[in-house]
């Protein structure tokens, strides 16, 4: 350890004892202001040795009505320790285990040397691992706790004092080193969510799971050589060089977050901008957005933010891409769900092979990019808009995301989509060969954020229920398919079904009741009902609760003269009579001839439910039926049955049936079937044939090179 | 003889023989109309009476695309082996179908007819057939173990770049070296057919190791030529891609796209042929056809020179 290293440590320590004259521990007495939770932290980093050397107080005070005689705490870095941890042993049950930690001595843990109250009553002798998840990873080592000597009660504060010492990993997931550059996240002892009634809510750190934590104050010193560029989370209040110049001690402070990133790289090329709201929102939109929304117009307006980014050298042509996505971002999100309260946003574009790009953390963010990205795909705006969005929905909006994940990134998906689409229209299909563009030789698809979505979103859907605790997934696929794509092409899907203005009120609504605490999936159900009028519980009953597949369409068209005899054996006056079929085409002749009647056809349509999923409440499937002489009729039907028939007379046959011709229901796993035409028409499937036709003429020719 | 005369010579053999171009378009596209059918039926039955069907004209567009994906799920086994397996028999065929190629290039100035083509077809296709059963190995040798001891030093370059463009510039140069080292190992084996028409041999093996001394003298020059007529198919396919970037997609944008797309691979054969004829030239410059073959067929070859 360093003298600079112990002299800081002295004073964090000496620090607090001499500006508080209450020496005991646990504080008898309520505490009415401040944020419940505090963190000074002091951290030093040996870039040498690859190692974090800190001091933590963490000040905590019992929100709730229970007597609480422990506290639970994350180490997330033990995940990185060896096999045995929950982590690494899902990942080696996906087949996905690399070999991450070996060589370098890449492996990563936290050790905490010692744990004591602020009187110095040593608790590291109660210090024990936990293992509160199920499938048990008997080994995991990321989840401990710590007994106090009498259990805290209800509005009591503790104050911990903390030593720990880390080994910094080589990247495994989201956090470690790769040469001189370091991004370090999860890194310092935690304490879990403590649940009224429940105890702590403190998780093992899984191949799948992200975090969860409770808002708190942060002050973090953070000292580094002196060539590194530091960026973290909160605002930086100071640098100070040590005596001898050669390390640099950064302190950052941020009010009301629950996590606390920074990362440091000498080769880092800092930017700083200003969001200037006043620049980037016209009046006009704030009238437009203040009318759809029955919001006060005062109530939209976007305070300024400061933007900073840490690039790479060899990204820098990239900077303004960054800086506009971030602007966008900064500002959708402002008008849509409520203006962003941190005065500093900065956007980290992740050190090469640190394994830390397109990651969230309150009021920071990696976004991630290459150093050739064609302008026509949006790489890296859709990742900068994404991990911004995470400011409102995990930030602000601080859900559980081991158990419930889909609130914060399926939803931050959906609107994720909902503000790219807006700011930039469809981008176009990023495929490279070896790193190098492809799309600068092929014109490939474009497309919008949500058909993309709902791509992953049908295959995912019998795999499991979108709201599964992360961990229980069967798959990593099936996690990211259903937690981001699928959640939010059901969320599309509501969207277009309560129309794009209400649906803002909703996510507004629940974006500003919820900020600064910590909603479950019943919370977000709520808010529905209250803002649409309506109860949609069926909706998430069936599309989040379960694995039902959502289809709908058109089983049978037919449409046919409407005849006035019928061939067979009839008893007329008593008497059995036969009515031939030549007798049927004769009174028809007569008919046309005579009368100059006009022929009436009969059209049958079946509209089928052939998935599972059942429309509920006060939902409908539309159907249209477009006939010949371009007329339309239009019909709903409650889905509940497997199958109904609707039949309609008109002067001409049937066109085409259709089934949700406004494509409400995104989510429909099968599109094809919603429409059926009387008559095929193979020229759309003869250009899809023709296509392939030339792949597989150039497929043959390339391989008989080898003949 | 230059490289740039035997290119020219070339040039004119293809013009003179452009008769091979059709046949093996037509070739080519009945067999890839066999492959492709069963994916067309399959296509008309589900989506020719859905709207969704019509918005292929419209380009491509994910919603139906992912349709396709989630219907045809279960049946990536069944494309597989029905693509794998139609391409090992156009493997065969083409097998078959360059002893025409190359047994009327060395036919001098005799016509390209459907018989010729074909009789010639059949009379290399045995020692053809062993040629390219020793050209496994070849492949195996060069780019299986010598390309992957090749990629170590660009792997351990990569390993330790500091930056993105260490591991672009290393993977880049990783295939371009195994692109020439193929180039290279196919021209080998080319030449082993080419001198086995020009020399009416049926011995494969001595031909193959017949070609390494023929070869190791001439190397740079015959590498050139590959080479060049390599940069042909380089150029065309740039060619193409951008003007399928131009290339209107509504009204008679699907019918233009498909004679582009046709144009293009007319090219592709082209210089397929242009390659043999190319090298055809410079065997015969180098190495003059032995009198059987000369006397096996009615026509002279292409150059008295080196007689």
């Amino acid at each position: 350890m360093s003298n600079t290293r112990s002299g800081l440590f002295l004073a964090l320590f000496i620090a607090p004892l001499l500006a508080s004259p209450l020496d005991g521990a646990q504080e008898a007495r309520k505490q009415e202001e401040g944020s419940p939770l505090r963190y000074v932290i002091s951290v030093e980093l040996d870039s040498r040795g690859r190692r974090l050397f800190g001091k933590e107080e963490i000040s905590w005070r019992n929100p709730t009505n229970d007597e609480i005689p422990d506290m639970w705490f994350h180490l997330y870095w033990n995940a990185f320790k060896n096999e045995r941890s929950a982590m690494l042993e899902e990942f080696r049950t996906e087949g996905a285990l690399e070999r991450a930690g070996d060589g370098e001595g890449g492996w990563g843990y936290i050790d905490i040397n010692r744990i004591a109250l602020a009187d110095g009553t040593d608790l590291t002798p109660t210090l024990e691992f936990m293992i509160p998840d199920w499938p048990a990873h008997p080994h995991d080592q990321t989840v401990a706790r710590v007994r106090f000597p009498i259990p805290v009660g209800p509005g009591e504060e503790v104050r911990l004092q903390i030593e720990f010492e880390s080994k910094i990993p080589r990247t495994i997931s989201r956090s470690g080193y790769y040469r001189d550059s370091y991004f370090i996240a999860q890194w310092f002892p935690k304490p879990g969510v403590y649940e009224e009634g429940k105890g702590w809510n403190c998780h093992q750190y899984h191949m799948n799971s992200e975090f969860f934590a409770d808002f708190a104050d942060f002050a973090v010193e953070i000292t580094v050589p002196a060539a590194f560029v530091v960026g973290a989370s909160g605002k930086q209040k100071s640098a100070v060089s040590s005596a001898d110049g050669k390390m640099v001690t950064y302190r950052f402070e941020q009010t009301r977050i629950h996590d606390f990133a920074w990362t440091a790289d000498p080769a880092y090329i800092k930017v700083e901008r200003n969001f200037q709201a006043a620049r980037e929102v016209s009046e006009q939109e704030i009238t437009e957005l203040s009318a759809r929304l029955g919001v006060p117009m005062e109530e939209l307006r976007l305070p300024d933010v400061k933007m900073i980014l840490l690039i790479k050298p060899e990204h820098k042509a990239q900077i303004e891409r960054h800086f506009r996505a971030l602007r966008t971002a900064i500002k959708y999100y402002g008008l849509w769900y409520g203006p962003y309260p941190y005065e500093t946003v900065t956007m980290v574009d992740p050190p090469f092979r640190t394994g830390s790009g397109g990651m969230e953390y309150p009021t920071l963010f990696t976004a991630g990019t290459g150093v050739l990205r064609d302008n026509k795909v949006l790489s890296p705006e859709g990742v900068i808009i994404h991990e911004f969005g995470h400011s409102y929905w995990y930030g602000l909006v601080a859900n559980n995301e081991f158990e419930e994940a889909w609130l914060d990134e399926g939803i931050n998906t959906y609107t994720t989509g909902r503000v790219q689409d807006k700011a930039y229209g469809r981008g176009m299909f990023s495929a490279s060969f070896s790193g190098w563009p492809l799309t600068w030789l092929v014109n490939l698809p474009r497309y919008f954020d949500f058909e993309l979505n709902r791509l992953a979103a049908i295959m995912a859907v019998e795999l499991d229920p979108i709201r599964t605790p992360s961990w229980l997934f069967s798959s990593r696929m099936s996690y990211a398919a259903n937690v981001y794509m699928r959640a939010a092409t059901c969320l599309n899907s509501l969207e277009r079904y309560l129309g794009e203005a209400l649906m803002l009120r909703v996510m507004r609504t629940f974006q500003m009741r919820w900020r600064y605490r910590h909603p479950r999936t019943q919370d977000f159900i709520e808010v529905v009902n209250e803002i649409s009028g309506q109860d949609m519980s069926w909706f998430f009953e069936q599309l989040f609760f379960n694995t039902h597949n959502f289809d709908y369409g058109v089983s049978r068209l037919r449409s046919e003269e409407k005849r006035t005899l019928y061939a067979g054996v009839f008893d007329i006056n008593g008497k059995k009579q036969e009515v031939k079929r030549a007798d049927i085409d004769k009174a028809r002749r007569q008919g046309r001839e005579k009368d100059n009647q006009e022929t009436v056809y009969v059209t049958n349509v079946t509209v089928r439910r052939f998935g599972e999923a059942l429309l509920g409440g006060e939902a409908r499937v539309k159907l249209r039926v477009v006939f010949e002489d371009g007329t339309e009729e239009l019909r709903d039907w409650d889905g509940q049955d497997r199958w109904k028939s609707f039949e309609f007379e008109k002067p001409v046959p049937a066109k085409f049936a259709q089934v949700d011709p406004d494509l409400v229901w995104l989510i429909d796993s099968n599109l094809s079937n919603n429409s059926l035409k009387a008559k095929a028409r193979r020229s759309g499937v003869i250009q899809l044939a023709s296509r392939l036709l030339f792949w597989v003429q150039n497929v043959l020719h390339t391989l008989s090179a080898l003949g | 003889m230059g490289p740039g005369k035997i290119f020219g010579q070339g040039l004119r053999i293809t013009i003179q023989k452009r008769r091979l171009i059709a046949y093996l378009w037509t070739i080519t596209f009945f067999f890839s109309l066999v492959v492709v059918a069963p994916f067309y039926f399959l296509f008309q039955s589900h989506l020719s009476r859905s709207l969704l069907g019509e918005n292929f004209f419209l380009g491509t567009d994910l919603l139906w695309i992912g349709d396709l994906i989630y219907k045809y799920q279960e049946m990536p086994p069944l494309v597989i082996g029905w693509i794998g397996g139609t391409s090992l028999l156009f493997l065969v065929l083409s097998i078959f179908l360059k002893g025409g190629i190359i047994g009327r290039i060395a036919a001098g100035e005799e016509k390209v007819t459907f018989q010729s083509f074909f009789g010639d077809c059949g009379r290399y296709f045995g020692r053809f057939f062993r040629v390219f059963l020793i050209s496994i190995i070849g492949y195996f040798l060069v780019l299986g173990l010598f390309g992957r001891l090749l990629s170590i030093p660009f792997r351990l370059w990569s390993k330790r770049a500091s930056t993105e463009w260490t591991t672009l510039i290393s993977s880049a140069l990783r295939l371009l070296v195994l692109l020439l080292i193929f180039s290279i190992v196919k021209m080998f084996f080319d030449y082993v057919r080419v001198s086995l028409v020009s020399e009416d041999s049926r011995r494969a093996v001595r031909a193959t190791v017949g070609n390494f001394r023929f070869l190791r003298s001439r190397f740079f020059k015959a590498w050139t030529l590959f080479l060049a007529v390599g940069l042909i198919f380089v150029l065309s396919t740039c060619v193409y891609l951008i003007g399928m970037k131009a290339l209107p997609k509504a009204g008679l944008g699907p019918v233009i796209v498909f004679v582009w797309q046709q144009a293009y691979f007319l090219m592709r054969l082209w210089t397929g042929i242009l390659l043999f004829a190319t090298e055809y030239q410079f065997l015969t410059v180098h190495r003059p056809p032995t009198s059987s073959r000369v006397n096996s067929d009615s026509g002279p070859p292409w150059t008295g020179q080196g007689k």
